[in-house]
């Protein structure tokens, strides 16, 4: 009987091995692409979207008036041609002929104006809307759209890139079909066919697409909630490509079997530090910690080596020089003397608000750090919390230092003017700024000129530098892993996987 | 408590709907005292770019604006009437995700249950087969061992070994639901199955080897001088059949209990059950979705332990 | 009195168990190396991080080699032992105190009360640990404290269950019946005839639900919501090591041994506790 009982235990397990390698599911056709993301995406609607799956998701099926391409340079998208006048204060955009959104419906003027429109709409809710605000009125004539600005504003033009600048259909916003459960209709290169929330998003080629009917007809994005979990999906062929951000796991990828593509991210990560309050509203105490921690050592350990050190700007035509700094290098001595001019020779004591989950390496970061800054005497004690408490948290500037993880752009006039404006709306997490930094920002805001630019940019480093105001620590990778039947296709430093668009499998 | 049977299940009844109740106002109140809202869990840190009105706005689309008790009414009423109350984010009724998440849930516990249970039932009779030799102690540290390796770390192994080494991961692929397609739904149930079957497989194990050996020994004796030796495997067969009742019961708990601690398993093998839909509504600090679906998770939990009880109570006379 | 001569007996037939003695062992063993950990007597500083030496296999140095900061992960088990074996005790500590009380009360007195009792535990029992360890890790703070009180509150159901059962069957019993009719008090009669009946149950429950938790506070760590660093635990060690398993084994396998360990062990005495405390099953 005993045996009996073994026997059929054994058996059910032998048939469903055995049945196992029997039917093993075909391979997916040479034109499916299969992608594996840890986070769902969280809503349907463009100009809302914060979330960094949702907008890698809807990017392949909305456009936008510009892109930003390989080498992380400003190309055409929607729009064909543009040019400002000479104040500065008018941008005309040519739009691209023959564009036609997934509706069959045509896009022009109309349809952009509209869609800048309603990000403008207080009721929207947009995430992009700061970024606009200088649009004091515009024309759609045909193929052209006219912005007037209220000053001379050069950054817009790279602030109208990415899916929180969507182009919608005009008669989709005035009927109120955009969002909630409503089928996104866009202009890019993939039509979405269904989302199954927790499950995956569908999408199938669109044959019309202006850019040519992508290579790869079937994509899906398939949510497995757990980065190793993704790895070994890969290597067992179940899905063709993977997003992957711990670095970690990223080591693990065999390169034999697999492709990794490996690009270094805009993001970058900073110990805020609260100027408001004690003990950072003393500037000495803010520069004993900026010398005392060891960058290259913090990359090392709780990056596995995989990043870079870095400055404020990490948009690469006006990147900081991360040596522009008091300390470049780890000076424990200095550290110690500056405690000594805050007075505060016998050490300093405070709490850092670090996010459990909110990257993969923030505990581990936080961790060095708190072992780094112990060599100068300084305390830091870690207050760790889930991500979505850490967020209301970071809003209310609630803390004394974060470590943070804040998204960069191309132009560090949309990446930086938020924070550090004395009106940037987010200037109250930054909780630092001065007459010179607005001079500055206006300064890199209204011209055209490379170098004034530069220098204005270079100027607003510095101060930033030279304050301490926070701590600018390194640049992560943005990791994609692939099979290596995937051809033509590079990474982004935005991480969109537009590039999918002209990728072929085999 | 001597009350007449009617009156007993009548009373059962009540009590469980106080629980119930308990159950309601306990969820709402943790929620609410949690940091952090459904604006901020849905938009992060640029809830920070929204002007004061717009939050206003937002908050009047989610339903937060109003006082808590106000709050608590609405949901518990739409609630009982069957509206579980929306999934903002996704703009589909909370309903519609509990009915396909629960399922996999459901299904994902019973699996683990039934493979716990025929687990332990193996070890068990492995063990008592010589109890006291070295078999009877090996047959039990290999559970014990089995338990003591924390579920994640099994799972993240079974996963990395089968996919790198033999190429097979189907939680891989897309989940089916068994009508979909029985046989890859069996494939992705395996495992998770296993591992969350061995939290179960450990109780049951000790219970069918000690219920083995007390009946043996009485039985054995017994028949020694009289009829001859008895078939040793017949007694098993016997013994088998009484220690079921008490396994099944406690089984019944254990299943109870597997409802909540399926979410590490369902985040590895990437199972779209209620675990991992409470957690990512938490983590959203979407509200109706965490009530909802905590009170449905109750009401099955707190029947299947009525149901339970009642069994129990049938077979063990002792307890009134 | 009986009691007493019964305990001996008790202590005599669980040494006679192997699984009760090799558990013993195991578990002093664990308790010796937490208490060690405490006093800082470890082959190196738990929380030194030598960069320099980061990632190395197991040496005469560094008996369980490295993890990425340099820390010796032997020192750390050690000291994560320790850490576990707290959150455990004080965890279990709680909930038996609260479940116990609430059990012997309930079963006991009756009525309103057992009413009460009952609704309370299915209430908890109900409630998934996650969302409870999250409110509390998030209200009240995320040290070591806030999970042991998150891990009690979920295992508290468990004790009034296992403590009221018994009593609502020694209620029943002819001689306690008599007793009471007698007149005499019920805290004597709690003491003197439900608490001995009862605390075998318990005692094993107690060896079981310390194993558990820690096994529970190694889940709560995976999904970010166990002992914080540097307070790390040996849930949250294997949970930050599994990632990097693939190339450096030793951080992953030395917390899991021990995790191993202890658990087997905590196991192994709650088994030779049920076998010397059952006069049923004693073994001659």
């Amino acid at each position: 009987m005993i045996s009996k009982k073994r026997f059929l235990v054994g058996g059910v397990a032998l048939a469903l091995i055995a049945g196992t390698l029997v039917s093993t599911p075909a391979k997916a056709a040479s034109s499916e692409l299969v992608i594996g993301s840890v986070l769902d995406i969280d809503k349907l609607d463009p100009h809302t979207s914060t979330n960094f799956a949702t907008v890698r998701a809807l990017g392949l099926v909305y456009s936008s008036l510009v892109e930003v391409g390989p080498g992380n340079k400003l190309k055409t998208g929607l729009a064909s041609s543009w040019s400002f006048n000479a104040a500065g204060t008018q941008l005309k955009l040519v739009l691209r002929q023959g564009v036609k959104f997934h509706d069959g419906s045509t896009f022009d003027a109309t349809d952009a104006k509209a869609s800048l429109e309603r990000i403008l709409d207080t009721k929207t809710g947009a995430a992009g809307r700061a970024n606009l605000l200088t649009i004091t009125s515009m024309v759609a004539e045909g193929r052209s759209l006219t912005l007037n600005l209220s000053v001379p504003n050069v950054p817009i033009l790279a602030a109208l890139d990415g899916v929180n600048m969507a182009m919608l259909s005009s008669d989709d916003i005035a009927a109120g079909k955009v969002g909630g459960s409503n089928k996104p209709n866009g202009t890019g290169p993939y039509k979405f066919v269904s989302w199954e929330p927790t499950q995956s998003v569908k999408y199938v080629s669109n044959p019309g697409y202006w850019m040519g009917a992508p290579k790869i007809t079937n994509l899906t994005i398939r949510v497995i909630p757990n980065e190793s979990s993704i790895l070994s999906a890969m290597n067992a062929g179940t899905i063709q490509f993977g997003i992957v951000t711990d670095p970690l796991i990223a080591k693990q990828v065999s390169t034999k079997t697999l492709k990794l593509f490996k690009v270094p991210a805009l993001a970058y990560y900073a110990l805020q530090l609260n100027t408001k309050v004690a003990p950072f509203n003393d500037k000495n105490v803010r520069l004993a910690i900026q010398c005392s921690i060891d960058r290259p050592e913090m990359i090392n350990t709780a990056m596995l080596g995989e990043g870079a050190v870095s400055g404020p700007i990490t948009s690469p035509a006006y990147k900081s020089d991360p040596n522009a700094r008091p300390c470049p290098k780890v000076d424990i001595a200095k550290a110690k003397e500056y405690l000594a001019a805050a007075g505060k020779s016998s050490g300093v004591t405070f709490k850092a608000l670090v996010t459990s989950n909110g990257w993969a390496t923030s505990v581990a970061m936080a961790q060095n750090l708190k072992a780094q800054l112990a060599r100068a005497d300084i305390t830091m004690d870690l207050d760790i919390v889930d991500q979505a408490t850490y967020v209301p948290r970071w809003l209310g500037a609630d803390f004394v230092a974060t470590l943070a993880n804040n998204g960069g752009r191309i132009d560090p006039d949309t990446m930086y003017t938020r924070y550090f404006t004395s009106t940037g709306n987010l200037n109250k997490v930054a909780t630092y700024s001065s007459a010179t930094l607005d001079a500055n920002f206006l300064k890199g805001k209204s011209s055209g000129k490379t170098a004034v630019r530069t220098s204005a940019y270079t100027a607003i480093s510095k101060e930033l530098e030279d304050n301490a105001v926070w701590v600018w620590l390194a640049t992560p990778y943005e990791y994609r892993v692939a099979t290596k039947e995937l051809k033509g296709f590079v990474a982004l430093a935005t991480g969109s996987l537009l590039p999918l668009r002209s990728a072929s499998l085999g | 408590m001597r009350l007449a049977k009617t009156s007993g299940i009548a009373a059962r009844l009540l009590s469980v709907l106080i629980t119930l109740f308990g159950i309601s106002v306990f969820i709402f109140i943790v929620l609410r005292v949690i940091p952090g809202d459904t604006i901020t869990g849905s938009l992060g840190i640029e809830t920070g770019v929204l002007t004061p009105e717009q939050i206003d706005d937002l908050k009047r689309y989610y339903g937060i604006d109003k006082p808590l008790l106000l709050q608590y009414f609405s949901w518990i009423t739409s609630f009982l009437s069957g509206d579980l109350g929306f999934a903002y984010s996704t703009g589909v009724s909370v309903l519609t995700l509990t009915g396909s998440s629960l399922p996999v849930t459901i299904e994902l516990a019973l699996f683990g249950t039934i493979s716990g249970v025929i687990m332990g039932i193996a070890i068990g009779m492995f063990s008592a087969k010589k109890p006291g030799s070295a078999r009877d102690f090996f047959g039990q540290l290999f559970g014990l061992l089995a338990l003591a390796i924390p579920g994640f770390v099994l799972s993240t192994a079974i996963v990395t070994i089968m996919a790198n080494k033999f190429g097979y991961f189907p939680n891989g692929y897309e989940y089916m639901t068994p009508w979909e397609d029985l046989w890859m739904n069996l494939q992705q149930m395996l495992f998770p199955s296993i591992v969350l079957g061995i939290a179960v497989a450990a109780p049951v194990m000790r219970t069918t080897r000690s219920a083995l050996l007390e009946t043996v020994d009485k039985d054995f004796i017994r028949t020694a001088f009289g009829k001859g030796l008895k078939s040793r495997t017949v007694q098993f067969r016997h013994v088998l059949r009484n220690s079921l009742i008490p396994i099944v019961t406690m089984t019944g708990i254990q299943f109870g209990y597997l409802l909540g601690g399926a979410v590490i398993v369902e985040k590895i093998f990437a199972l779209p059950g209620m675990g991992r839909q409470i957690l990512d509504a938490i983590n959203k600090r979407e509200y109706a979705t965490v009530q909802s679906s905590v009170m449905i998770f109750a009401i099955l939990f707190v029947t299947i332990n009525l149901v339970t009880d009642i069994i129990y109570r049938r077979i063990d006379p002792r307890i009134k | 009195m009986t009691t007493k001569k019964q305990e001996k007996t008790w202590v005599h037939y669980y040494f006679k168990s192997t699984s009760g003695v090799v558990g013993a062992v195991l578990v002093l063993l664990m308790m010796i190396i937490s208490i060690c950990a405490a006093f800082g007597w470890t082959t190196h500083d738990p929380l030194a991080q030598n960069p320099m030496d980061a990632l190395q296999g197991p040496s005469s140095t560094y008996w369980f080699g490295t993890d990425q900061f340099g820390r010796d992960v032997f020192s750390r088990a050690m000291d994560g032992m320790r850490r576990s074996m707290t959150v455990s005790i004080v965890a279990v500590g709680i909930a038996g105190f609260i479940g116990v009380s609430l059990g012997v009360l309930g079963g006991f007195l009756g009525k309103w009360l057992d009413g009460f009792v009952v609704r309370l535990s299915d209430v908890i029992f109900a409630f998934p640990a996650i969302l409870l360890a999250l409110a509390i890790v998030n209200s009240l703070g995320n040290s070591w404290i806030d999970t042991s009180l998150a891990i009690a509150i979920v295992y508290t159901p468990i004790f009034i269950r296992v403590a009221r059962g018994p009593v609502l069957t020694i209620k029943e019993l002819d001689y306690v019946k008599s007793v009471r009719v007698l007149g005499f008090s019920s805290p004597r009669i709690l003491m003197s005839h439900v608490l001995p009946n009862v605390l075998a149950p318990i005692l094993v429950q107690i060896a079981l639900s310390m194993s558990w938790a820690i096994l529970t506070e190694s889940g709560l760590s995976f999904l970010g919501l166990g002992t914080q660093p540097p307070d790390a635990s040996l849930g949250l060690m294997v949970s930050e090591a599994q990632p990097m398993a693939a190339f450096a084994w030793w951080t992953l396998v030395a917390p899991s041994a021990f995790i191993t360990l202890v658990v087997v062990g905590l196991n192994l005495v709650g088994d030779g506790l049920r076998d010397s405390l059952d006069p049923a099953r004693r073994q001659s």
